[in-house]
């Protein structure tokens, strides 16, 4: 580090600059949403939480919040179930084309979302998958588990195999030693990496959009209709209740990370 | 009674030899070492004893019953790691407690149980603590703790002062050995330094290459290697070429010769080394019935209780001697001329 104080000063003001460009366009909805209930404008000619009534009185809005949380714990558990395991065998496994596999298993980050959307939208119109929260549920997964798969994979690397060496030759068997010993050594990647699972399906807009059917839609669908045909106000207090909610779930991950032993 | 019984166990990678076909065999209450340079075979060996390697033939057998098939959670072995290996999730409590937990015992004899290991290492107030609160020795002697309390047939130990400094390893080797005798502990102990193979074994088993070297008391090891890997590898030596001159006689590369002690028959012109150990050395003429030589100090060194001389042979082979410096050696000068010389018996032949 410089220790000129000029050059400091500079350089903190380049961080603040970029901190700004950041998080200021999201911070902009937040005194919106304090507005009034007629139209977007900023700064709100006067404060009030009519917006927040609104929203939560709204079923509809409601119903849309409920089903985005019902299909993120779904995503979220599938993608544990499936990653933590598909993680396992990359890290301790041996086998030929390992690289290969892991390549496709996080595959779904690189391709683009449109495109994944539309596989899986003529995927489930040819075998005739017609529930439409199923539908939500099975293709949020695909996009949710590579970031299971990828902390649970960095979890892993720094579980020394040593350990579970050590237990077995103590007479463990592989339930006593998965349970006792990698499970619990993993905790702080599995919660970061269900945390980060259940955000992104919650977020999800591009794919939840193309393979919904009618009467399934989640928040950000709901959002998204409501700016092409309504621009209502609302939209500032529901931003603001997912951003109050992504800083949580942040804030978080942090805090479990930090809590637990580094090895 | 044998604990450990090796037959003809051998490890193949493909067309590579890891381990020989080897035989073995580890008595109650025996400390034994497997000693070597990394890559000679030793922690394969270990590895296929604890199961986690699969021998590509032969047998193991531990407490009479052939296991050679028997996964390592069944074998009933006690094992310590250089990494140690503690459940950093785990308070040393519960560290110690896991291997009685897995064999269902009663939480109330776990307890006792653990207290009394705790005592027996001398740790009984580090019983809440993490396993990084605790120095490396006391994380090694927890560890150690953690097999004693299941009371295994055999402990493994996969070079476990590795990760110390000197001073604390010589402390944790007398330790461990202390623990062994007292409790009656089968040992099966991997190191690849001989002055802790030496300090701690009943028996050793050098092993290079792959196979067995020689197996026998570090005492055997030292003063009667059958090899000159062997001398080589245990203690300092001077290996000297020659060729039999006689019944027990040999000829130096300058043309002296020397009376040599040997076990094998030897042949006339047949070549061999000779190992003369550096303190079996005197810089001064002893006794008439000894051996000299003429030799040529190209430096000394004092190390604390010894000194070493760097000294030529006429003809150029480098010797090295050793004695013990009291402070009053005369300091002999680079370039004086001595006579070294040992008692008859001290010289020992070596194949070639």
């Amino acid at each position: 580090m410089s220790a000129d104080p000029q050059a400091n000063r500079l350089l903190k003001g380049a961080a603040f600059a970029v901190l700004a460009f950041l998080v200021l366009p999201s911070l902009i909805v937040v005194p919106i949403s304090f507005g009034d209930t007629h139209e977007m404008v900023f700064p709100p000619p006067s404060l009030s939480l009519d917006l927040y009534r609104q929203y939560f009185g709204d079923p509809q809005w409601l119903a849309a919040t409920w089903l985005s949380v019902r299909v993120a714990i779904w995503t979220t558990l599938i993608s544990l179930l499936l990653g933590i395991p598909a993680a396992y065998g990359l890290v301790r496994g041996r086998f030929p084309g390992k690289r290969l596999v892991a390549m496709f298993l996080l595959s779904p980050i690189m391709v683009p979302s449109v495109v994944i959307a539309l596989g899986l939208y003529i995927y489930f119109v040819r075998i005739g998958l017609s529930h439409g929260e199923l539908r939500l549920v099975l293709g949020l997964t695909v996009v949710t588990m590579p970031f299971v798969i990828v902390t649970a994979t960095a979890g892993l690397q720094n579980v020394d195999p040593n350990l579970e060496k050590a237990a077995t030759v103590m007479g463990a068997g592989p339930f006593t030693v998965l349970f006792r010993v990698t499970l619990p050594l993993l905790k702080p990647a599995i919660v970061g990496g269900s945390l980060f699972a259940f955000l992104m399906s919650f977020d999800e807009v591009v794919i939840a959009w193309f393979i919904t059917r009618a009467g399934y839609e989640t928040l950000p669908i709901k959002m998204f209709s409501s700016i092409q045909w309504e621009i209502s106000p609302v939209l500032a207090a529901v931003s603001s209740l997912l951003m109050l909610f992504s800083v949580v779930v942040c804030v978080l991950v942090v805090v479990t990370r930090r809590n637990e032993p580094q090895q | 009674m044998v604990k450990v019984q090796l037959n003809d166990v051998e490890k193949r990678y493909g067309p590579t030899v890891a381990l020989a076909p080897t035989n073995l065999s580890v008595t109650e209450g025996e400390f034994l070492t497997l000693l070597g340079p990394s890559g000679s075979g030793k922690t394969t060996l270990l590895n296929i004893v604890s199961g986690m390697t699969e021998p590509t033939g032969g047998e193991v057998w531990i407490d009479g019953v052939d296991v050679t098939n028997v996964p390592s959670a069944k074998r009933g072995l006690g094992m310590v790691f250089q990494s140690y290996a503690l459940m950093p999730h785990m308070t040393i409590f519960q560290n110690i407690a896991f291997p009685l937990q897995i064999r269902g015992l009663p939480r109330e004899e776990i307890r006792r149980k653990v207290e009394d290991v705790l005592e027996l290492v001398q740790l009984p107030h580090v019983a809440g603590r993490k396993p990084k609160e605790l120095s490396g020795g006391q994380q090694q002697r927890i560890a150690l703790a953690r097999c004693i309390v299941y009371d295994p047939s055999i402990i493994l130990m996969d070079e476990p002062l590795g990760a110390l400094d000197k001073k604390l390893r010589e402390q944790m080797q007398l330790e461990i050995k202390r623990l062994q005798v007292q409790l009656g502990i089968t040992m099966l102990y991997v190191t690849h330094d001989q002055e802790e193979a030496m300090t701690m074994s009943d028996r050793i088993i050098l092993m290079n290459n792959g196979s067995a070297e020689q197996i026998g008391t570090p005492n055997e090891l030292y003063f009667q290697p059958n090899s000159s890997f062997v001398a080589d590898f245990i203690g300092q030596s001077n290996l000297l070429d020659a060729t039999v001159a006689g019944e027990d006689r040999v000829r130096l590369v300058n043309g002296e010769i020397i009376t040599v002690r040997h076990d094998a028959p030897l042949s006339h012109g047949q070549s061999v080394k000779v190992l003369l150990r550096p303190e079996v050395l005197h810089l001064r003429e002893i006794d008439a019935g000894g051996n000299r030589l003429d030799a040529t100090i190209r430096g000394s060194v004092i190390s604390g209780s010894t000194v070493k001389h760097f000294l030529e042979l006429d003809g150029g082979t480098s010797v090295l001697v050793e004695e013990l410096s009291n402070g009053t050696n005369a300091a002999p000068a680079p370039g004086d001329r001595v006579t070294i010389s040992w008692s008859v018996g001290q010289a020992r032949v070596l194949p070639a």
